[in-house]
C-alpha cells in the first residue's frame, strides 16, 4: 500500500460552488482508480510566492491518498483541467519509513569514532613490504 | 615537557579534530598564537532535533534554510548533516514547484 500526498492550487478566478465541485470531482477519480481517502486539508487562498500564470494567489488543498497503484488517472486529470494552476504528487510512505527507522535507531546509537586503528594499517604493510623485498 | 603536554590538551580540545564544521575558519586553528578565531560548533538541526522526515509542506522550517535571495543554503554555512541536507534539498525543489517557496527572490 502505498501513500500520496497530492497538493494542488486552483486559480483564484474559480467560484466557490466550482471549488467543492471540482474537489468532488478529483476525489471521485480517485476513488474509481483504487484510492482511498485517508486525509483532506483546505488551505483556502494564499500567496503564490511566484506568479502561475498572471495570477498571484491561489486556492490550496490537500489530499492524503493510499493506494496500491499509482495515481496516473488524477495526474492526467489534473494536468487537463485548466483551473488547476499546479499539482504535485508525492509518494510518501517510502520516505516515512525510512525515517521511522531513523527515529528508532538512533537514541540507541550514539556515534563514536574510532581514532588511531586507521594509521596502524598502513605501517604494518609498510613492513611488511620491507621485509618482503630482501627475501626476494 | 612541553611537547607532551602539548599533544594530549589539543586532543579533546582541538578545534580540527572531530567536527568538520570548523573547516573553513580563517587560520587560527593550529597555531595558537595567531588570532584565535573561536567558532561555534554547528550542528544538524534535524539531528539535534530529531526530524527524520522533511515535509515539503512545512514552509517555515525549510524558510530557514532559504536566504533572501531564495537559493539552497549550503551545508558548509548551515552546518546540516549530509542526509538531513539531501532530503531538505528534496524538500525545498518540491515546495518550490508547489509555489510555496521562491524559484528567485531579488
Amino acid at each position: 500500500m502505498r501513500t500520496y500526498e497530492v497538493l494542488f492550487i486552483l486559480s483564484p478566478q474559480v467560484t466557490e460552488e466550482e471549488v467543492t465541485a471540482l474537489i468532488a470531482d478529483f476525489k471521485g477519480v480517485a476513488e474509481k482508480n483504487g484510492a482511498t481517502l485517508k486525509n483532506e486539508e483546505a488551505w483556502g487562498r494564499r500567496r503564490l510566492a511566484y506568479p502561475i500564470n498572471k495570477s498571484n494567489e491561489g486556492i490550496y488543498h490537500l489530499f492524503v491518498l493510499e493506494s496500491e497503484q499509482s495515481l496516473s488517472e488524477l495526474d492526467r486529470r489534473m494536468k487537463n483541467v485548466d483551473r488547476v494552476l499546479r499539482h504535485v504528487i508525492v509518494r510518501t510512505d517510502l520516505d516515512q519509513k525510512r525515517a521511522d527507522k531513523l527515529s528508532k535507531r538512533n537514541p540507541k546509537k550514539e556515534r563514536v569514532r574510532p581514532a588511531a586503528p586507521v594509521v596502524v594499517a598502513p605501517e604494518d604493510a609498510m613492513t611488511a613490504a620491507i621485509d618482503e623485498t630482501p627475501q626476494a | 615537557m612541553a611537547t607532551t603536554m602539548g599533544g594530549p590538551r589539543r586532543g579533546p580540545g582541538g578545534p580540527g579534530g572531530s567536527d568538520r564544521g570548523d573547516r573553513g575558519g580563517p587560520g587560527g586553528q593550529q597555531g595558537g598564537k595567531k588570532k584565535f578565531f573561536y567558532r561555534r560548533k554547528r550542528v544538524c538541526k534535524f539531528c539535534v532535533e530529531k526530524i527524520e522526515y522533511i515535509d515539503f509542506k512545512d514552509v517555515k522550517t525549510l524558510q530557514q534554510f532559504i536566504p533572501e535571495r531564495g537559493k539552497i543554503l549550503p551545508r558548509r554555512i548551515s552546518g546540516t548533516c549530509a542526509l538531513h541536507q539531501r532530503k531538505l534539498q528534496n524538500a525545498i525543489k518540491r515546495a518550490r514547484i508547489a509555489a510555496l517557496l521562491p524559484f528567485t527572490a531579488d
